[in-house]
Protein backbone atom coordinates (compact mmCIF):
# COMPACT_ATOMS: atom_id res chain seq x y z
CA UNK A 1 0.00 0.00 0.00
CA UNK A 2 1.33 3.34 -0.98
CA UNK A 3 0.28 5.28 2.55
CA UNK A 4 2.69 7.67 1.93
CA UNK A 5 1.50 8.79 -1.51
CA UNK A 6 -2.07 9.03 -0.21
CA UNK A 7 -1.25 10.88 3.18
CA UNK A 8 0.43 13.82 0.49
CA UNK A 9 -2.74 13.56 -1.61
CA UNK A 10 -4.89 14.65 1.54
CA UNK A 11 -2.49 17.28 2.22
CA UNK A 12 -3.39 18.76 -1.16
CA UNK A 13 -6.97 19.27 0.20
CA UNK A 14 -5.22 21.50 2.59
CA UNK A 15 -3.30 22.74 -0.04
CA UNK A 16 -6.26 23.86 -2.18
CA UNK A 17 -8.33 25.50 1.15
CA UNK A 18 -5.75 27.66 1.82
CA UNK A 19 -5.12 28.77 -1.99
CA UNK A 20 -8.03 29.13 -3.20
CA UNK A 21 -8.90 31.41 -0.15
CA UNK A 22 -5.88 33.37 -0.18
CA UNK A 23 -6.81 33.97 -4.35
CA UNK A 24 -10.48 34.81 -3.57
CA UNK A 25 -9.21 37.23 -0.93
CA UNK A 26 -5.94 38.54 -2.83
CA UNK A 27 -8.59 39.24 -5.91
CA UNK A 28 -11.21 41.30 -3.39
CA UNK A 29 -13.70 38.79 -4.67
CA UNK A 30 -14.95 38.45 -0.56
CA UNK A 31 -17.58 39.76 -0.75
CA UNK A 32 -18.47 39.07 -4.49
CA UNK A 33 -19.11 41.56 -7.33
CA UNK A 34 -22.84 42.38 -6.82
CA UNK A 35 -24.10 41.05 -9.79
CA UNK A 36 -26.99 44.06 -9.65
CA UNK A 37 -23.62 46.03 -10.59
CA UNK A 38 -23.93 48.43 -13.31
CA UNK A 39 -21.49 48.09 -16.21
CA UNK A 40 -19.70 51.17 -14.97
CA UNK A 41 -19.26 49.62 -11.41
CA UNK A 42 -17.94 45.99 -13.02
CA UNK A 43 -15.18 47.88 -15.27
CA UNK A 44 -14.52 50.45 -12.46
CA UNK A 45 -13.51 47.26 -9.90
CA UNK A 46 -11.63 45.76 -12.77
CA UNK A 47 -9.63 48.96 -13.57
CA UNK A 48 -8.65 49.85 -10.00
CA UNK A 49 -8.05 45.79 -8.72
CA UNK A 50 -6.50 44.58 -12.56
CA UNK A 51 -3.54 43.20 -11.01
CA UNK A 52 -4.20 42.29 -7.96
CA UNK A 53 -7.25 40.26 -9.53
CA UNK A 54 -4.88 39.30 -12.24
CA UNK A 55 -2.78 37.07 -9.27
CA UNK A 56 -5.70 36.10 -6.87
CA UNK A 57 -7.24 34.94 -9.76
CA UNK A 58 -4.08 32.56 -11.25
CA UNK A 59 -3.86 31.50 -7.21
CA UNK A 60 -7.87 29.81 -7.77
CA UNK A 61 -7.31 28.56 -10.72
CA UNK A 62 -3.94 26.78 -9.79
CA UNK A 63 -5.66 25.50 -6.82
CA UNK A 64 -7.63 23.43 -8.18
CA UNK A 65 -5.38 21.20 -9.21
CA UNK A 66 -5.22 19.90 -5.93
CA UNK A 67 -9.03 19.27 -6.05
CA UNK A 68 -7.80 15.67 -8.21
CA UNK A 69 -5.35 14.66 -5.73
CA UNK A 70 -7.75 15.01 -3.43
CA UNK A 71 -10.41 12.78 -5.06
CA UNK A 72 -7.86 10.16 -5.80
CA UNK A 73 -6.88 10.18 -1.77
CA UNK A 74 -10.68 9.43 -0.98
CA UNK A 75 -11.08 7.03 -4.08
CA UNK A 76 -8.19 5.50 -2.56
CA UNK A 77 -9.76 4.58 0.47
CA UNK A 78 -13.12 4.13 -1.10
CA UNK A 79 -12.19 0.93 -3.25
CA UNK A 80 -11.32 -0.62 0.45
CA UNK A 81 -15.23 -0.39 0.65
CA UNK A 82 -16.05 -0.79 -2.83
CA UNK A 83 -13.46 -3.11 -4.32
CA UNK A 84 -11.16 -2.38 -7.50
CA UNK A 85 -13.87 -1.41 -10.04
CA UNK A 86 -16.32 -0.13 -7.68
CA UNK A 87 -18.62 2.72 -9.29
CA UNK A 88 -19.03 4.80 -6.75
CA UNK A 89 -15.26 5.41 -6.10
CA UNK A 90 -14.83 6.16 -10.17
CA UNK A 91 -18.14 8.64 -10.12
CA UNK A 92 -16.37 10.13 -6.98
CA UNK A 93 -13.18 10.38 -8.36
CA UNK A 94 -15.13 11.87 -12.15
CA UNK A 95 -16.97 13.90 -9.90
CA UNK A 96 -13.53 15.64 -8.21
CA UNK A 97 -11.75 16.07 -11.60
CA UNK A 98 -14.73 17.99 -13.14
CA UNK A 99 -15.05 20.25 -10.25
CA UNK A 100 -11.05 21.16 -10.78
CA UNK A 101 -12.23 22.06 -14.10
CA UNK A 102 -14.93 24.50 -12.89
CA UNK A 103 -12.14 26.24 -10.66
CA UNK A 104 -9.94 26.58 -14.16
CA UNK A 105 -12.93 27.79 -16.74
CA UNK A 106 -13.78 30.30 -13.86
CA UNK A 107 -10.35 31.52 -13.56
CA UNK A 108 -10.51 31.69 -17.70
CA UNK A 109 -13.54 33.78 -17.60
CA UNK A 110 -12.11 36.61 -14.75
CA UNK A 111 -8.97 36.91 -15.94
CA UNK A 112 -10.44 37.55 -19.80
CA UNK A 113 -12.19 40.34 -17.86
CA UNK A 114 -9.19 41.52 -16.39
CA UNK A 115 -6.77 41.08 -19.71
CA UNK A 116 -8.12 44.07 -21.15
CA UNK A 117 -10.27 46.11 -18.71
CA UNK A 118 -10.20 49.07 -20.98
CA UNK A 119 -12.46 47.60 -23.69
CA UNK A 120 -15.92 47.84 -24.03
CA UNK A 121 -17.50 47.62 -20.48
CA UNK A 122 -20.15 45.43 -21.78
CA UNK A 123 -17.75 43.04 -22.62
CA UNK A 124 -16.16 42.98 -19.20
CA UNK A 125 -19.29 42.79 -17.87
CA UNK A 126 -20.21 39.47 -19.71
CA UNK A 127 -16.70 38.23 -18.89
CA UNK A 128 -17.24 39.05 -15.04
CA UNK A 129 -20.72 37.27 -15.16
CA UNK A 130 -19.40 34.12 -16.85
CA UNK A 131 -16.74 34.18 -14.29
CA UNK A 132 -19.16 34.01 -11.10
CA UNK A 133 -21.85 32.04 -13.21
CA UNK A 134 -19.26 29.19 -13.68
CA UNK A 135 -17.57 29.49 -10.55
CA UNK A 136 -20.92 29.61 -8.07
CA UNK A 137 -23.97 27.70 -10.58
CA UNK A 138 -22.24 24.74 -10.98
CA UNK A 139 -23.17 22.20 -8.40
CA UNK A 140 -23.41 19.04 -10.15
CA UNK A 141 -19.73 17.98 -10.50
CA UNK A 142 -19.21 18.87 -6.86
CA UNK A 143 -22.39 17.26 -5.27
CA UNK A 144 -22.08 14.11 -7.37
CA UNK A 145 -18.65 13.86 -5.48
CA UNK A 146 -20.02 14.16 -1.90
CA UNK A 147 -23.65 11.47 -2.90
CA UNK A 148 -21.38 9.28 -4.17
CA UNK A 149 -18.95 9.38 -1.21
CA UNK A 150 -22.07 9.47 1.19
CA UNK A 151 -23.59 6.27 -0.47
CA UNK A 152 -20.09 4.59 -0.59
CA UNK A 153 -19.42 5.23 3.37
CA UNK A 154 -22.89 4.00 4.25
CA UNK A 155 -22.65 0.77 1.84
CA UNK A 156 -19.86 -0.02 4.10
CA UNK A 157 -20.87 -3.31 6.73
CA UNK A 158 -17.50 -4.27 7.82
CA UNK A 159 -16.81 -4.29 11.45
CA UNK A 160 -14.18 -2.06 11.20
CA UNK A 161 -15.65 0.69 8.44
CA UNK A 162 -13.09 2.72 7.03
CA UNK A 163 -14.95 6.80 7.28
CA UNK A 164 -17.13 6.43 10.59
CA UNK A 165 -20.77 6.37 9.18
CA UNK A 166 -21.86 9.58 9.85
CA UNK A 167 -19.44 11.15 7.53
CA UNK A 168 -22.20 9.81 5.01
CA UNK A 169 -24.50 11.48 6.14
CA UNK A 170 -22.47 14.77 6.58
CA UNK A 171 -21.67 14.57 2.77
CA UNK A 172 -25.75 14.24 2.14
CA UNK A 173 -25.77 17.46 3.98
CA UNK A 174 -22.91 19.40 2.05
CA UNK A 175 -24.67 18.12 -1.15
CA UNK A 176 -27.92 19.68 -0.05
CA UNK A 177 -25.95 23.02 0.66
CA UNK A 178 -24.86 23.54 -2.96
CA UNK A 179 -28.05 22.71 -4.90
CA UNK A 180 -28.92 26.49 -3.98
CA UNK A 181 -26.25 27.21 -6.34
CA UNK A 182 -28.55 27.14 -9.67
CA UNK A 183 -31.01 29.20 -8.23
CA UNK A 184 -28.34 32.36 -9.15
CA UNK A 185 -29.73 32.20 -12.49
CA UNK A 186 -33.05 34.13 -11.12
CA UNK A 187 -31.73 36.29 -9.22
CA UNK A 188 -29.58 39.77 -9.30
CA UNK A 189 -30.49 40.59 -5.36
CA UNK A 190 -31.06 38.65 -2.47
CA UNK A 191 -30.10 35.74 -0.61
CA UNK A 192 -30.00 33.28 -3.97
CA UNK A 193 -28.22 36.22 -5.86
CA UNK A 194 -24.63 34.97 -6.62
CA UNK A 195 -23.47 37.23 -3.93
CA UNK A 196 -26.54 36.06 -1.37
CA UNK A 197 -26.41 33.85 1.84
CA UNK A 198 -27.22 30.76 0.62
CA UNK A 199 -25.24 31.05 -3.02
CA UNK A 200 -22.22 32.09 -1.78
CA UNK A 201 -21.67 32.62 2.17
CA UNK A 202 -22.81 29.46 2.83
CA UNK A 203 -21.74 27.17 0.12
CA UNK A 204 -17.98 28.83 0.95
CA UNK A 205 -17.96 27.77 4.61
CA UNK A 206 -19.67 24.50 3.85
CA UNK A 207 -17.28 23.88 1.52
CA UNK A 208 -14.09 25.13 3.09
CA UNK A 209 -15.15 22.98 5.99
CA UNK A 210 -15.34 19.66 3.81
CA UNK A 211 -11.75 20.54 2.51
CA UNK A 212 -10.41 20.80 5.90
CA UNK A 213 -12.36 18.32 7.92
CA UNK A 214 -12.26 15.27 4.86
CA UNK A 215 -8.51 15.33 4.74
CA UNK A 216 -8.50 14.34 8.73
CA UNK A 217 -10.95 11.83 8.18
CA UNK A 218 -9.37 10.09 5.35
CA UNK A 219 -5.87 10.29 6.65
CA UNK A 220 -7.53 8.35 9.72
CA UNK A 221 -8.64 6.27 7.49
CA UNK A 222 -5.40 5.92 5.61
CA UNK A 223 -3.24 5.49 8.91
CA UNK A 224 -6.07 2.74 10.00
CA UNK A 225 -5.04 0.62 7.18
CA UNK A 226 -1.35 0.54 7.54
CA UNK A 227 -0.94 1.64 11.16
CA UNK A 228 2.91 0.68 11.44
CA UNK A 229 3.31 2.92 7.64
CA UNK A 230 5.23 -0.02 6.32
CA UNK A 231 4.17 -1.46 2.74
CA UNK A 232 2.68 -5.13 3.80
CA UNK A 233 1.83 -7.27 1.18
CA UNK A 234 -1.38 -9.61 0.97
CA UNK B 1 -34.58 2.09 46.49
CA UNK B 2 -32.85 4.47 43.79
CA UNK B 3 -29.98 6.76 44.30
CA UNK B 4 -29.29 9.48 41.93
CA UNK B 5 -26.59 7.48 40.56
CA UNK B 6 -29.29 5.29 39.79
CA UNK B 7 -31.54 7.57 37.45
CA UNK B 8 -29.78 7.24 34.37
CA UNK B 9 -29.95 3.39 34.11
CA UNK B 10 -33.88 3.62 35.41
CA UNK B 11 -35.38 4.78 32.13
CA UNK B 12 -33.69 3.30 28.74
CA UNK B 13 -32.73 6.01 26.77
CA UNK B 14 -33.17 5.37 23.04
CA UNK B 15 -32.23 7.42 19.96
CA UNK B 16 -34.79 5.72 16.58
CA UNK B 17 -32.37 5.58 13.72
CA UNK B 18 -28.57 6.11 13.76
CA UNK B 19 -27.05 8.87 15.38
CA UNK B 20 -26.01 10.26 12.04
CA UNK B 21 -29.45 10.86 10.77
CA UNK B 22 -29.83 12.77 13.26
CA UNK B 23 -26.97 15.38 12.15
CA UNK B 24 -28.63 15.71 8.80
CA UNK B 25 -31.78 16.50 9.97
CA UNK B 26 -30.25 18.65 12.59
CA UNK B 27 -28.20 20.52 9.84
CA UNK B 28 -30.71 20.54 7.95
CA UNK B 29 -32.87 22.52 10.03
CA UNK B 30 -30.03 24.65 11.12
CA UNK B 31 -30.51 25.80 7.59
CA UNK B 32 -34.07 26.21 7.21
CA UNK B 33 -34.09 27.87 10.25
CA UNK B 34 -31.70 30.30 8.46
CA UNK B 35 -33.85 30.60 5.66
CA UNK B 36 -36.86 31.10 7.72
CA UNK B 37 -34.97 34.11 9.66
CA UNK B 38 -33.77 35.66 6.24
CA UNK B 39 -37.74 35.70 5.18
CA UNK B 40 -39.22 36.69 8.44
CA UNK B 41 -36.26 40.14 7.81
CA UNK B 42 -37.10 40.71 5.14
CA UNK B 43 -40.45 40.48 5.55
CA UNK B 44 -39.94 43.30 8.44
CA UNK B 45 -38.34 45.58 5.46
CA UNK B 46 -41.71 44.93 3.45
CA UNK B 47 -44.78 44.31 6.10
CA UNK B 48 -47.38 45.96 3.57
CA UNK B 49 -46.22 43.80 0.39
CA UNK B 50 -45.92 40.44 2.05
CA UNK B 51 -48.95 40.55 3.57
CA UNK B 52 -51.01 41.71 0.70
CA UNK B 53 -49.61 39.30 -1.44
CA UNK B 54 -50.13 36.68 0.89
CA UNK B 55 -54.02 37.18 0.69
CA UNK B 56 -53.01 35.52 -2.81
CA UNK B 57 -52.06 32.12 -1.49
CA UNK B 58 -55.01 29.47 -1.80
CA UNK B 59 -55.31 28.52 1.98
CA UNK B 60 -57.54 25.33 1.15
CA UNK B 61 -54.66 24.09 -0.80
CA UNK B 62 -52.13 24.86 2.38
CA UNK B 63 -54.72 23.45 4.98
CA UNK B 64 -55.02 20.36 2.69
CA UNK B 65 -51.44 19.80 2.15
CA UNK B 66 -50.85 20.04 5.49
CA UNK B 67 -53.37 17.55 6.77
CA UNK B 68 -52.13 15.16 4.08
CA UNK B 69 -48.49 15.83 5.80
CA UNK B 70 -49.94 14.65 9.14
CA UNK B 71 -51.59 12.18 7.75
CA UNK B 72 -48.61 10.39 6.31
CA UNK B 73 -46.72 10.54 9.06
CA UNK B 74 -49.38 8.96 11.45
CA UNK B 75 -49.07 6.36 8.82
CA UNK B 76 -45.10 6.04 8.72
CA UNK B 77 -45.29 6.00 12.88
CA UNK B 78 -48.58 3.43 12.86
CA UNK B 79 -45.66 1.42 10.16
CA UNK B 80 -42.88 1.42 12.74
CA UNK B 81 -45.36 0.13 15.47
CA UNK B 82 -46.24 -2.33 13.21
CA UNK B 83 -42.89 -3.31 11.97
CA UNK B 84 -41.68 -3.30 15.78
CA UNK B 85 -44.37 -5.97 16.14
CA UNK B 86 -42.85 -8.15 13.71
CA UNK B 87 -45.75 -7.87 11.59
CA UNK B 88 -44.09 -6.24 7.90
CA UNK B 89 -47.29 -6.94 6.36
CA UNK B 90 -49.79 -4.29 7.79
CA UNK B 91 -46.35 -2.07 8.52
CA UNK B 92 -46.21 -2.21 4.49
CA UNK B 93 -49.42 -1.13 3.81
CA UNK B 94 -49.00 1.80 6.56
CA UNK B 95 -46.30 2.57 4.20
CA UNK B 96 -47.88 2.85 1.21
CA UNK B 97 -50.40 4.91 2.15
CA UNK B 98 -48.51 7.33 3.85
CA UNK B 99 -46.97 6.86 0.23
CA UNK B 100 -49.77 7.84 -1.12
CA UNK B 101 -50.44 10.76 1.04
CA UNK B 102 -46.87 12.40 0.15
CA UNK B 103 -47.82 11.54 -3.73
CA UNK B 104 -51.25 13.41 -3.25
CA UNK B 105 -49.28 16.40 -1.47
CA UNK B 106 -47.39 16.50 -4.81
CA UNK B 107 -50.14 16.36 -7.25
CA UNK B 108 -51.46 19.38 -4.87
CA UNK B 109 -48.36 21.77 -5.49
CA UNK B 110 -49.01 20.76 -8.70
CA UNK B 111 -51.98 22.40 -9.02
CA UNK B 112 -51.31 25.40 -6.64
CA UNK B 113 -48.36 26.16 -8.46
CA UNK B 114 -50.07 25.89 -11.65
CA UNK B 115 -52.71 28.39 -10.43
CA UNK B 116 -50.44 30.86 -9.17
CA UNK B 117 -48.56 30.70 -12.83
CA UNK B 118 -51.85 31.13 -14.70
CA UNK B 119 -52.31 34.26 -12.84
CA UNK B 120 -49.19 35.36 -13.81
CA UNK B 121 -47.89 35.04 -10.16
CA UNK B 122 -43.85 33.38 -11.01
CA UNK B 123 -40.68 33.54 -9.00
CA UNK B 124 -39.74 36.98 -10.00
CA UNK B 125 -42.97 38.83 -9.64
CA UNK B 126 -42.03 39.95 -6.42
CA UNK B 127 -40.00 39.17 -3.33
CA UNK B 128 -42.99 37.08 -1.63
CA UNK B 129 -43.39 34.94 -4.24
CA UNK B 130 -39.75 34.53 -4.32
CA UNK B 131 -39.74 33.22 -1.67
CA UNK B 132 -43.09 31.42 -2.09
CA UNK B 133 -41.51 29.42 -4.81
CA UNK B 134 -38.22 28.81 -3.13
CA UNK B 135 -39.30 27.37 0.30
CA UNK B 136 -41.92 25.41 -1.00
CA UNK B 137 -39.56 24.04 -4.08
CA UNK B 138 -36.52 23.27 -1.60
CA UNK B 139 -39.18 21.57 0.74
CA UNK B 140 -40.92 19.88 -2.35
CA UNK B 141 -37.63 18.82 -3.13
CA UNK B 142 -37.14 17.18 -0.03
CA UNK B 143 -40.69 15.33 -0.54
CA UNK B 144 -39.19 13.75 -3.26
CA UNK B 145 -35.95 12.24 -1.75
CA UNK B 146 -38.69 11.23 1.50
CA UNK B 147 -40.86 9.83 -1.43
CA UNK B 148 -38.10 7.48 -2.21
CA UNK B 149 -37.45 6.76 1.13
CA UNK B 150 -40.80 5.54 1.48
CA UNK B 151 -40.45 3.30 -1.36
CA UNK B 152 -37.29 1.83 -0.13
CA UNK B 153 -39.21 1.11 3.59
CA UNK B 154 -42.17 -0.44 1.29
CA UNK B 155 -39.96 -2.64 -0.78
CA UNK B 156 -37.71 -3.40 3.12
CA UNK B 157 -41.61 -4.43 4.33
CA UNK B 158 -42.42 -6.41 1.43
CA UNK B 159 -39.20 -8.77 1.94
CA UNK B 160 -40.06 -8.63 5.52
CA UNK B 161 -36.57 -7.30 6.29
CA UNK B 162 -37.63 -6.87 10.66
CA UNK B 163 -33.79 -7.44 11.94
CA UNK B 164 -32.63 -5.11 14.69
CA UNK B 165 -30.33 -3.60 11.73
CA UNK B 166 -33.30 -3.23 9.58
CA UNK B 167 -35.91 -1.83 12.59
CA UNK B 168 -32.74 1.03 13.15
CA UNK B 169 -32.69 1.82 9.32
CA UNK B 170 -36.44 2.04 9.18
CA UNK B 171 -36.44 4.44 12.36
CA UNK B 172 -33.60 6.44 10.65
CA UNK B 173 -35.69 6.63 7.31
CA UNK B 174 -39.07 7.38 9.52
CA UNK B 175 -37.31 10.23 10.79
CA UNK B 176 -36.53 11.78 7.61
CA UNK B 177 -39.90 11.44 6.88
CA UNK B 178 -41.28 12.97 10.02
CA UNK B 179 -38.88 16.31 9.49
CA UNK B 180 -40.41 16.83 5.80
CA UNK B 181 -43.47 16.98 7.80
CA UNK B 182 -42.20 19.25 10.34
CA UNK B 183 -40.53 21.68 8.09
CA UNK B 184 -44.28 21.85 6.07
CA UNK B 185 -46.05 22.79 8.91
CA UNK B 186 -43.40 25.71 10.00
CA UNK B 187 -43.26 26.65 6.34
CA UNK B 188 -47.20 26.54 6.31
CA UNK B 189 -47.50 29.04 9.55
CA UNK B 190 -44.49 31.58 8.22
CA UNK B 191 -46.29 31.83 4.09
CA UNK B 192 -49.88 31.24 4.66
CA UNK B 193 -50.63 32.06 8.75
CA UNK B 194 -48.53 34.63 9.59
CA UNK B 195 -49.96 38.42 9.87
Amino acid sequence: MNVRNQIICSWAAWAFALMSLIGLLLAGFIPPISPAASDAEVVAVYQQNTLSIRLGVLLVMTSGAFICAFAAAIASQMRRIEGETGPLTMTQLGGGCVSSLVLVFCGVFFTAAAFRPEQAPEMVRLMNDLGWIMLLMTFPPFIIQNISLGLCILSDSSDEPVYPRWVGYYNFWVAVLFIPGGLLTFFKTGPFAWDGLFVWWVPLLVFLSWYVLMPFLTIGAIRKQEPSGVPVTA
Amino acid sequence: MSTGSELPDAVERHLPGETGVWMFIIGDMVIFSLLFSVFVFDRSQEVVLFVEQQRLLNQNFGVTNTLLLLTSSWFVALALHAMRGQDSRTAGRYVASAFACGAGFVVIKYFEWGEKIRAGLTIETNNFFMYYYLMTGIHLLHVFIGLGVLLFLWQMMRRAATSEKDLSLFESCACFWHLVDILWIALFALLYLMR
